[in-house]
């Protein structure tokens, strides 16, 4: 008879912020917080710049900069390419320890994993220390026999076993644990929202262990399916399955920005509008997909005082549903006009969404219609060369130009994207 | 293109496995005569599997300045490891006073660690503890232009 399996919650401590120490090591046992898109505000921060300023998260930049520098906590910009080629390479470290995986998100995944508790613990430490050595993020691993459950497990690690960094539910028994589920705040859980919270909160559940002793076809009744597998969960029976494959084919692709510069000409929209139009494509070449709708907007900043408040959209039906980045791009064209009503308009956003996707391969479209690059493999051809060379290297139209302008994405505080860019290589001194 | 002098950065370690490729052979549809080569299936050559051990490990770094010549020339890519040991005579790159740097790793008979220059006007410098807080991966190969 097989031990059950269990399931293991391995996330990443800190992730962007220890990201950027596993190859600074300046930044070594120092406090970091990284800034979101155009170095707006903190969206990261390790547990040392949260122990200077417990509410340093979504402060704009501009605040805390000389907080910062007095205190020398070290500013970064956001370099996702770095944090997604490390997320890879944790993902597929850790997949060689269970056949079972979710990538829950950029830092956590969720595996099965079989064994006896002091096994399940052991590779528990194994992980930690591979991914350690391997990546340099340190990682935890929370173990418990439901998804929930495991939630939980990591709950009680940010608590108590920080420096451990593993935990096994299974190690307590049934008193222990009512004294743990009590600890813990039902809204801590995985998959209560506030407002459910409140809910609950009415009928005088308010933690963990009140939630787990509801009666599960009352919970079902009074509130949802999810908050019954929710209730048998934190009993230990598994309801919510491990999602090995990626969820389908979205239904819709956004690609939008906020521009460091903002627009003030009609020439400088159609350069960014091309460019997304290029990038969303791209991204629904990538998964195989075809689109019959495109959307393209344009909109002022909220808190500008000095523009006129203003927002711009065109939505194109295209003539057969396509990937292809030449129509794609010709279709975005269609907000140009739509631009500038009056004068002194300064855009500080834009955007391209496709919608109405479908699988490529179930298009058949009549060749009258085809649009008349398609079948030569453009947008292919350019995923290749961008690919090979670096993001935008060629492209059409005005989106193909080479310089970055001055509305791409400000990043002043980026660290090497040393895993991505063959120019931007990590140097050892010799 | 640029060719490449591609140079193995080993001393006394047993040689890296090179991984067979995984991904399958391509069957084409045959008419008429079977081709004569086709029971001899094989994979052409490729590189990125023979220097690279293992993907999630492995890093491409570049190295700055003279120290090392003429074993690393100047501005040559680096391949290294952080999934073997840093044994005794590897290069290694290292971490000394928060600044990276790459050099040969020395451990002599009292246990004393130095990280050592190959060109001989560049000072061997002392390490205080051999840890993954100062080893950060080890050298597997150095590669660099044909000059």
């Amino acid at each position: 008879m097989p031990e059950p399996r269990s399931i293991a919650l391995i996330d990443a401590e800190s992730f962007y912020a220890s990201c950027e120490a596993a190859f600074d090591p300046k930044l070594r046992g120092k406090p970091i917080v990284v800034l979101s898109n155009n170095d707006g505000c903190v969206v990261a921060a390790n547990t040392l710049a949260k122990r200077i300023d417990p509410d340093i998260m979504f402060k704009p930049y501009f605040q805390i900069k000389n907080w910062a520098l007095a205190k020398g906590v070290a500013v970064r910009s956001s370099n996702y390419e770095l944090y997604g080629a490390v997320s890879n390479r944790i993902s597929e470290i850790i997949s060689r320890y269970s056949a079972w995986q979710e990538v829950y998100s950029v830092d956590e995944s969720f595996v099965g994993l079989r064994g006896t508790p002091e096994e399940l613990e052991s590779i528990g430490h194994e992980i930690r220390r591979t991914v350690r050595q391997l990546t340099g993020v340190p990682v935890r691993v929370a173990i418990g026999a439901t998804k929930s459950l495991a939630k939980v497990a990591a709950i009680g690690i940010k608590k108590a076993f920080a420096e451990i960094g593993v935990l096994n539910l299974a190690r307590y028994d049934a008193a222990q644990m009512d004294r743990i589920l009590d600890s813990i705040d039902v809204t801590d859980l995985w998959g209560v929202a506030g407002r459910s919270g409140k809910r609950l909160a009415a009928i005088n559940i308010h933690t963990a262990r009140e939630l787990r002793d509801m009666d599960p076809k009352w919970a079902r009744k009074r509130f949802k399916v999810n908050m019954e597998r929710i209730v048998l969960e934190l009993r230990g029976v598994p309801c919510i399955p491990l999602e090995m494959v990626p969820p389908a084919v979205k239904d819709q692709l956004i690609f939008s920005r906020s521009f460091a510069k903002k627009i003030t000409t009609e020439p400088d929209m159609e350069q960014v509008i091309s460019l997304y139009a290029q990038c969303v494509s791209a991204r629904l070449r990538a998964q195989g997909s075809v689109a019959q709708h495109l959307s393209a907007w344009a909109a002022t900043g909220w808190a500008d005082t000095g523009t006129v408040s203003h927002s711009a959209q065109a939505t194109v039906a295209l003539p057969t549903p396509t990937d292809d980045p030449i129509t794609l791009t010709k279709a975005a064209r269609a907000l140009l006009p739509k631009l500038f009503p009056v004068d002194g308009i300064r855009y500080a956003r834009a955007g391209v969404v496709l919608t109405d996707l479908r699988q490529a391969d179930g298009v058949q479209p009549l060749d009258l219609f085809r649009p008349e690059f398609e079948g030569r493999g453009v947008g292919q051809a350019l995923d290749e060369i961008n690919r090979k060379f670096a993001t935008t290297a060629v492209g059409v139209g005005l989106g193909g130009i080479k310089t970055p302008p001055g509305w791409e994405m400000k990043r002043e505080l980026l660290s090497p994207r040393c895993l991505t860019n063959w120019d931007e290589l990590l140097v050892a001194a010799a | 293109m640029c060719s490449i002098r591609c140079v193995r950065a080993t001393s006394s370690v047993p040689g890296l496995r090179a991984h067979a490729h995984p991904a399958g052979r391509s069957e084409v549809a045959q008419c008429g005569f079977p081709s004569p080569a086709q029971d001899y299936p094989t994979e052409e050559l490729d590189l990125t599997a023979r220097l690279i051990r293992d993907r999630v490990a492995t890093y491409i770094w570049k190295a700055a300045g003279h120290s090392m010549e003429p074993v690393v020339p100047d501005g040559s890519m680096l391949i290294v490891d952080r999934g073997i040991a840093p044994a005794p005579g590897r290069i290694v790159v290292a971490i000394v006073d928060g600044e990276y740097t790459v050099k040969r790793l020395h451990v002599d008979n009292d246990g004393r660690v130095t990280l050592q220059a190959e060109n001989p006007e560049y000072p061997d410098i002392e390490l205080p503890e051999l840890s993954e807080m100062t080893i950060w991966g080890v050298v597997t190969y150095i590669i660099s232009p044909a000059t």
